[in-house]
């Protein structure tokens, strides 16, 4: 493999990491996000009135 | 019932990425003056459209709420949700398209970033998008769904500024792979399968992620309107 072609392919990795990254990482934030949501929306529900 | 047809859903995602992703790394033929760098188009401009398809259904939601702020509250509601659902998954994928765009370019072009019509209007749309994001998040009042709406809607406007910006001027950016005269479309029908599975596959991932982004803005805002009802029972 020439260093061009390594380079090609650092870059190529580089790109399909930082993508699946992203998603996953929003993925995960969304995730949690929910979780507390729903905490909350149970913690109003049975809090006295 | 519904948890299945979501998880199934999910399971169908997660087949069609691992699919876009074997099509584009495996099958699709090396592309002849790029190389291998080439490859990354396969994630770069599925990501684009669809963070356009999903600026649009933030604008559709923003135009929603404004129309059915005065009449029907519910409605308006519902809308609103999907334009900040529609916005910040958009922006998601719009991040990802203005960083494999400079990664690819450095290879192709040598240089990471440059003010081309292109690249300046797409930065111009991530920036609108995010301050709009930033509003939501910080401003407070009655108003601020009201003034986000018409942000969305001023925000939508530059999308086809940026998808006719390589028609209209002359761009560092390559010429547009669709649409874009006689010459222009995808020859290889490995290529173009490689493509047309990476932009099923991430227009089902996105759809996933705007679904559940949706939901839980609509738990928010039930959430928001028992505790104004709590609050006022409780005077």
């Amino acid at each position: 493999m020439d260093q061009r072609a390594i380079l090609d392919h650092q870059f190529t990795v580089a790109a399909y990491a930082i993508t699946w990254i992203i998603q996953l990482g929003y993925l995960a934030w969304l995730a949690v996000k929910w979780r507390a949501r729903k905490r909350s929306a149970a913690r109003s529900r049975l809090a006295p009135r | 019932m519904k948890k299945l047809a979501i998880g199934l859903y999910a399971a169908i995602t997660a087949v069609l990425l691992g699919w876009g992703f074997y099509q584009a790394i495996y099958v699709a033929p090396e592309e002849q003056t790029m190389h291998e760098v080439q490859r990354i188009f396969y994630y770069h401009v599925p990501s684009a459209m669809v963070a356009f398809l999903f600026f649009a259904i933030s604008l559709a939601g923003s135009i929603g709420f404004l129309a059915f702020r005065r009449g029907r509250a519910e409605w308006a509601q519902i809308c609103d949700a999907w334009a900040l659902a529609g916005a910040e998954v958009g922006v998601v994928f719009c991040t990802v398209v203005l960083i494999t765009g400079p990664i690819w370019g450095r290879r192709a072009w040598g240089i990471w970033w440059t003010w081309d019509a292109r690249l300046t209007t797409t930065l111009v749309l991530w920036l609108i998008y995010v301050s709009y994001l930033l509003l939501r998040r910080f401003a407070a009042g009655p108003q601020v769904q009201t003034m986000a709406a018409v942000l969305g809607i001023f925000g939508a406007l530059d999308v086809p500024i940026v998808y006719m910006s390589n028609r209209w001027w002359r761009t560092q950016h390559p010429a547009p792979v669709f649409g874009g005269g006689p010459d222009s479309g995808i020859k290889d029908p490995a290529m173009l399968a490689a493509f047309g599975w990476n932009v099923v596959a991430w227009l089902a991932w996105g759809l996933l992620i705007l679904g559940l982004r949706y939901h839980v803005e609509r738990q928010q805002q039930k959430l928001a309107a028992q505790e104004a009802q709590a609050a006022l029972d409780d005077n």
